[in-house]
């Protein structure tokens, strides 16, 4: 298969946004962005959204209402022991338990759902365009064959725009 | 937001992108120095003597230690809530400042949070111990048994603690991994050694830095960010309840969990200034840790000392204002004076009078000073959990059981132990761990330099 790509190199962040806007308005399709760091103009630019508050939201309240039950079972109704007189559902007193088990839930649960979504995993095999864009570059890719016959359109953009390096390559999955 | 023009920048030496990342994964490509092996060996010889007493312990029983029918809390638990203290440094650090949005942390939050994985580990191992028969240890997990099935007691602080403590190192850790996966990329991508790249490109879980991970990665910072607030709170708080729910004279108290909190935090403070000078001045990192951010440290140092300071006086007032004979003998007959006075006053001069030397702005800048302050503070912390322990239990409502309390040498011995198991495990982290979360640093690099482009301004908080 032919997995071709053309890809944009840039030193900052400015100009890698400038170069983002100008390609979108010309109406090509960036296939990915990849930056040292979280940036957040990048990551509105790609239009991605997150679910993940509510995903962690849902998490928590399975987390705090599977916990309350359990212990609401054990105390109540399967072995109810007499602590000094005290009530067997000593619900003030449960909401201790409650609130750590639901923080551990929430984060356990959430990274979970982190390496399923985000694809982060022990022993992946990933794509990575140019190994620098870990380090001090920004580096932005394009598929081939969606650019069709504007590919040369594309790289004069890119060089305009500031990039320090267009090039071709073909992106195969490393471990 | 970071006001560069009046605060400095925060990143200092005009770094690029490039320098900050072999800036700082530097250590891991150097030999290992003499220094390191040095003090490794010492913590390993300190460890084995600690695995000693832990196998005296076990074989023999709790009667190779000095507690008795009175004091029936030792050592351990002084270490154990001491460790815990410290350990309370990374959650405050990178998620508290996190939440006030302080861009000063990038620098500091990785230490932190490696020295609280280290703490909160070498804590756990006294209460496990103390449990006596530690081969039954798993009693405290509420499974479904053949003994009834019993469960365990919901309502006690012991099992809170059980729970408050493996969730904290759960959490702690998985958040430090979690913040370690794009620097172990970068570290996989730079090196040149084949095994490295094997080795840290297997750590880093095909991280790439692509938006969609970026994304994902951002919104899951915040989520924890979010929720583990409430850990560090919490934590301390739950220990603070193995005391504040019993009825012994001086520990029943509705301020223990704030005292408790607040303690912590400021342990766990002093703690990280104590790790940060020792980095900065080992690996040259003057650039990213600079003065004004150990000054920061020094000012909350202060502020938390006056809560310490107030929380003492506090304490004194309602034993007095409470009319109670047992609160007013133990804290005016057996702590402000008696048998266990220089054990009282080292708590209040090492935690509300030294610190206060950080108001002069030569103290702040005085490394080797703001150095020795650190290490007064962890001090007195760990008088004041002597205090509260020993003085309240040596002497309580039955003058008859009154007695005194002296550690063996195989309580000694664990605590010695624990020492170097933190040592040792910050050792590793030293040389194998990027000791700087190098993503985030460069996050706030443009944000925070005086040679920022003038033009657009753009924050990543």
């Amino acid at each position: 298969m032919n997995n071709n790509h053309i890809i944009g190199v840039f030193d900052d962040e400015d100009t890698l946004m400038e170069a983002v806007h100008e390609v979108k308005k010309n109406g090509f399709e960036i296939g990915e962005i990849y930056t040292p760091y979280p940036v957040h103009e990048v990551i509105e630019a790609m239009g991605k959204k997150s679910r993940f508050t509510l995903a962690a939201f849902i998490y928590g309240f399975l987390g705090a209402a599977g916990v309350l039950a359990f212990m609401y079972y054990t105390a109540v109704i399967d072995w109810p022991v007499n602590y000094g007189g005290k009530p067997t559902n000593a619900f003030p007193s449960f909401i201790v338990v409650t609130i750590v088990i639901t923080i551990l839930t929430v984060t356990l649960a959430s990274l979970f759902t982190f390496s399923v979504r985000a694809q982060i995993y022990p022993g992946k095999a990933y794509i990575l365009p140019d190994a620098r864009s870990t380090d001090d570059k920004f580096v932005m890719i394009f598929d081939k064959a969606l650019s069709g016959n504007k590919t040369g359109e594309l790289e004069g953009i890119l060089k305009e725009k500031g990039a320090v390096e267009v090039y071709e390559k073909e992106l195969k999955p490393q471990k | 937001m970071y006001k560069t023009e009046v605060r400095g920048p925060l990143i200092l030496g005009d770094k690029n992108y490039r320098q900050i990342s072999s800036d700082i994964i530097a250590p891991i490509d150097q030999p290992i120095p003499a220094w390191w092996k040095a003090v490794f060996g010492i913590s390993m010889l300190a460890t084995l003597f600690g695995l000693y007493a832990m196998y005296k312990t076990v074989s023999e029983g709790i009667g190779t230690w000095g507690v008795n029918n009175s004091v029936g809390w030792g050592w351990e638990i002084i270490n154990f809530v001491w460790w815990i203290g410290i350990g309370h440094a990374g959650t405050a650090f990178s998620i508290f400042l996190l939440i006030l949005r302080q861009k000063w942390r990038t620098s500091i939050n990785r230490a932190a949070e490696a020295m609280t994985v280290v703490a909160v580990g070498a804590a756990a191992i006294f209460p496990a111990l103390h449990m006596g028969r530690v081969w039954l240890a798993f009693f405290i997990f509420p499974y479904p048994n053949t003994r009834g099935p019993l469960w365990v007691n919901f309502n006690s602080p012991l099992f809170w603690d059980f729970i408050a403590i493996s969730a904290y190192l759960l959490i702690s850790a998985s958040f430090w991994y979690y913040g370690m996966v794009p620097d172990f990329a970068t570290i996989r991508d730079k090196t040149t050694s084949k095994i490295k790249k094997a080795v840290y490109g297997f750590f880093a879980f095909g991280w790439t830095g692509s938006s969609r991970e970026w994304l994902r990665y951002e919104a899951l910072s915040y989520v924890l960010g979010g929720i583990a607030a409430v850990l560090v709170v919490s934590v301390h708080s739950i220990v603070s309840t193995d005391f504040a729910v019993s009825v012994i004279p001086g520990w029943h108290t509705t301020v223990f969990p704030p005292y408790f909190v607040v303690g912590a935090i400021f342990s766990g403070f002093a703690m990280v200034m104590t790790l940060m000078i020792i980095i900065r001045k080992i690996y040259k990192f003057q650039d990213y840790v600079t003065d004004s951010h150990l000054n920061a440290i020094a000012k909350i140092l202060i502020f938390i000392s006056l809560i310490m300071g107030t929380a003492y006086a506090t304490e004194i007032f309602i034993a007095w204002y409470s009319g109670s004979q047992y609160e007013m003998f133990t804290f005016f007959k057996n702590r402000i004076t008696g048998d266990y006075t220089f054990q009282f006053w080292a708590m209040v001069v090492c935690n509300a009078f030294i610190p206060q030397l950080f108001w002069f702005k030569k103290v702040r800048q005085n490394l080797t000073l703001a150095f020795i302050i650190s290490l007064f503070i962890n001090l007195g912390m760990w008088y004041e959990r002597f205090n509260i322990l020993i003085t309240s239990l040596s002497k309580d409502y039955l003058p008859s059981s009154w007695t005194t309390y002296s550690p063996t040498w195989v309580e000694v011995g664990v605590y010695i132990g624990t020492l170097g198991i933190f040592v040792s495990g910050v050792l590793l982290f030293f040389k194998y761990i990027p000791m700087i979360a190098i993503s985030e640093v460069k996050s706030i690099l443009k944000g925070t330099s005086i040679n920022k482009n003038d033009t657009k301004h753009i924050s990543h908080e």
